[in-house]
């Protein structure tokens, strides 16, 4: 009954291509606050999807407060910038409180301590927000100007340029804190081995802290982000990217920061794109449910036969 | 060390993710069973009709099995009250009525565990559930235990032609199949609409793959096209893209959404950022205030349907009054009040006539219940009312009503 997918044109496959990226760049900047927090704790911080979550409100918030849907001309870029500044500081500070309450004291307890703990703070996080609005979406201010720009086939709509460029921005800025300050000095040596680091004079607490507040801005950006992209927020929102995202940090390899921007797009493109492809099978009529059966497939299958991920990080020689 | 529990762990996360897909991948079925109008032979399953005993001024409870939190309490809360409307100043030979309220979230495993709650609590009949999702997933419930239960609002094909074959003997309702809904819309979109291609988008949900079955094949039969593959989501689904640049590919003349208004209000921001000028059309699950309130501009135009007549008759005059009275809010913005206020009566009516006096005790039996039901016949506020072998309303005449959205409000358009 329907067309085969080879005959759909180039401008479809160019659109499906920036959902993709635009799915993408979501999952790498949630994926980074997965990695880096495994990397020098070698935890997964289940919470940090209802960090993505909490900085989505943040946004919501900020915007709704300058004016919302009247908001007009330069007075949006600059609610846009006050949503995403005022997100990272709520997601990070959210992250901060967690590490201190809920991870520390069980930093040397066995390995599913704090892994339950995590879980545990994900879910009184998602039912707080859930009991605080009713468990109703909320629907961002729809100011973001819609329309597209480029050549012929190939166009690309504003909103999904900007989401593209600022998730790009926000993981150099990111790298380069890594790389190049005297923190990302501290983080990469703490992730290396923290007991070295603090004979070395490294803060170990500090730093942790550190790298759960710049994951969490990460996520607090995404957040907004999602927000103006999708419209469509609600206090269940964070779980299932928390877990794609997760899925994206091990397909790039777990602890690392090149690996989860890698899986990110990497899981954003094969959801999407694969989802075009499968739904021409005939008689499986999944559609959307397309996008799970691929994501989760893909964690089973890197689980199994390579779970150091696409960038084999030291993960497997520190046994 | 490390590496064996981190191992260990590998293969629980693979497990999991393993469950989750084999969820996803039974999430949706199709059914493509024959659904010819009321006739051929009704077997019923067997209920297990048992006599109730309520103790001298004990009060005789009756169930509601609706959506009281959420996305959809916009949708659930006012066929609560309604329900509850018609208990009013009534008794069951001098028992008063004690209502008990379960949330069902409009979903399977919620309208399930929303009938277990209720029969355990001892109803001996219920409204609802609202959602024809809850109603399938409900159903073995309430027949195992012989509790009658009306729903006053689910509109879905499986319901009245359960997947098992025999029809559920302690199901029925005030509202009507989208048997009739399904092909109301496809003759107004291809007919009066001038739409010669749709492209369907649907819940995959009992309710929402009836509702695309329903259509597509009457909309077929019309002479329309259904282009591109119809797409299927999840309830609270936010990310609609994908199926945008679908429909962007398809460029049909209209969309059809068979789903509710919590991911409608997404869905068409998401359509009219890249489409302004595509016509969509949705039924009951839709038709809301809290769909032209969240989507503002965009669900300008839209059309909606009713499966239930805009009826002017004493019983909905009465209804009205009273409704809004208790409530503050418009009949006419709730769907399915009116219906739900007839489900309760109906329960109440035929209660009234199944109990018997036993002492200063108070005896019902359940199978004499069920038989009262299905004989009632009431001009409701809802409009006339009497059932068929299925449980089916088969009262009305022409019971579909079509709407548009104009200026963020509904306005009926003739066919």
């Amino acid at each position: 009954m329907n067309a085969p997918y080879i005959a759909l044109s180039t401008a479809f496959w160019w659109d499906q291509f920036i959902n993709g990226l635009t799915t993408g760049s979501l999952y790498a900047l949630i994926a980074l606050g997965y990695t880096m927090v495994y990397g020098v704790l070698k935890m997964i911080n289940f919470a940090h999807g209802e960090v993505f979550m909490l900085g989505s409100f943040a946004g919501y918030g900020i915007l709704v407060a300058l004016g919302g849907d009247d908001l007009s001309g330069p007075m949006i870029a600059a609610a846009i910038l006050a949503a995403i500044a005022g997100a990272m500081v709520v997601s990070a500070t959210a992250s901060a409180v967690i590490e201190r309450l809920a991870y520390r004291r069980l930093r040397n307890a066995p390995r599913l301590a704090p892994l339950i703990s995590a879980i545990g703070v994900s879910i009184f996080l998602q039912y707080l927000v859930l009991d605080r609005t009713e468990a109703r979406a909320k629907f961002y201010p729809d100011i973001f100007p819609r329309g597209e720009f480029g050549a012929g086939a190939f166009q690309v709509a504003y909103m999904q340029a900007f989401l593209i460029a600022s998730s790009v921005v926000m993981m150099l800025f990111l790298y380069a804190i890594v790389q190049r300050t005297r923190a990302g000095r501290a983080i990469r040596a703490v992730a290396e081995n923290p007991a070295n680091a603090s004979l070395m004079g490294v803060d170990v607490n500090r730093t942790i802290v550190l790298v759960f507040v710049l994951g969490a801005a990460m996520a607090g950006v995404a957040g907004v982000l999602h927000g103006l992209f999708f419209q469509t927020i609600r206090g269940s929102m964070g779980f299932l990217p928390g877990i794609k995202a997760f899925t994206a940090a091990v397909l790039g390899g777990i602890g690392s920061i090149p690996g989860a921007v890698v899986g990110g797009y990497t899981l954003g493109l094969a959801e999407t794109l694969g989802r075009e492809l499968l739904n021409e099978l005939p008689g499986v009529d999944l559609g959307n449910q397309w996008r799970d059966v691929i994501a989760f497939s893909l964690l089973v299958t890197i689980l199994i036969f390579r779970p150091t991920g696409i960038f084999a990080e030291r993960t497997a020689t520190r046994a | 060390m490390n590496r064996r529990k981190w191992g260990r762990l590998h293969w629980l996360l693979a497990a999991t993710a393993l469950m989750s897909l084999a969820i996803a991948a039974c999430g949706d079925d199709d059914d493509d069973d024959d659904n010819g109008g009321n006739g051929g032979s009704v077997t019923y399953g067997k209920a297990g009709f048992k006599t109730v005993e309520i103790a001298a001024g004990a009060p005789v409870k009756i169930g509601v099995s609706s959506v009281t939190s959420g996305d959809l309490k916009g949708l659930g809360q006012p066929i609560v009250d309604a329900a509850k409307l018609a208990g009013e100043g009534k008794t069951i030979q001098g028992h008063a009525i004690e209502w008990v309220v379960k949330d069902d979230q409009c979903s399977s495993d919620g309208g399930a565990s929303a009938a277990t709650a209720m029969l355990q609590e001892g109803v001996v009949a219920a409204v609802g559930p609202i959602c024809s999702g809850a109603v399938v997933a409900a159903q073995p419930a309430y027949e195992q235990a012989g509790v009658t239960h009306v729903s006053p609002s689910s509109t879905a094909h499986k319901p009245t032609y359960p997947d098992r074959g025999d029809v559920f003997q302690t199901f029925l309702r005030t509202t009507y199949s989208d048997d009739i809904q399904g092909p109301a819309q496809a003759e107004f979109a291809f007919k009066t609409l001038g739409a010669k291609t749709a492209y369907i988008v649907y819940d995959t949900d009992p309710y929402g793959t009836g509702l695309r079955d329903a259509f597509r094949k009457a909309y077929e039969k019309e002479g329309g096209k259904i282009v591109g593959s119809p797409e299927g989501f999840e309830k609270k689904a936010t990310d609609f893209k994908s199926i945008v640049t679908n429909i962007q590919q398809a460029k049909p003349d209209i969309v059809y959404f068979a789903g509710f208004y919590s991911e409608a209000t997404p869905f068409i921001k998401q359509l009219r950022a890249e489409n302004k000028d595509v016509k969509f059309m949705a039924g009951d699950g839709v038709k809301n205030d809290e769909f032209t309130k969240g989507a503002g501009a965009d669900a300008e135009g839209a059309y909606l349907s009713l499966p239930s007549p805009v009826y002017a008759g004493e019983g909905y005059t009465k209804f009205s009054a009273l409704f809004e009275k208790a409530t503050g809010l418009k009949v006419d913005a709730s769907p399915y009040v009116a219906e739900s206020y007839d489900a309760a009566t109906v329960i109440i009516m035929a209660l009234e006539k199944a109990a018997s006096k036993d002492g200063d005790k108070l005896k019902i039996d359940l199978k004499k219940f069920n038989e009262e039901v299905r004989k009632t016949e009431i001009d409701g506020a809802a409009g006339k009312i009497k059932f068929d072998a299925r449980g089916e309303n088969a009262g009305g005449e022409t019971p579909v009503s079509l709407f548009v959205v104009k200026s963020g409000k509904y306005e009926e358009v003739k066919k």
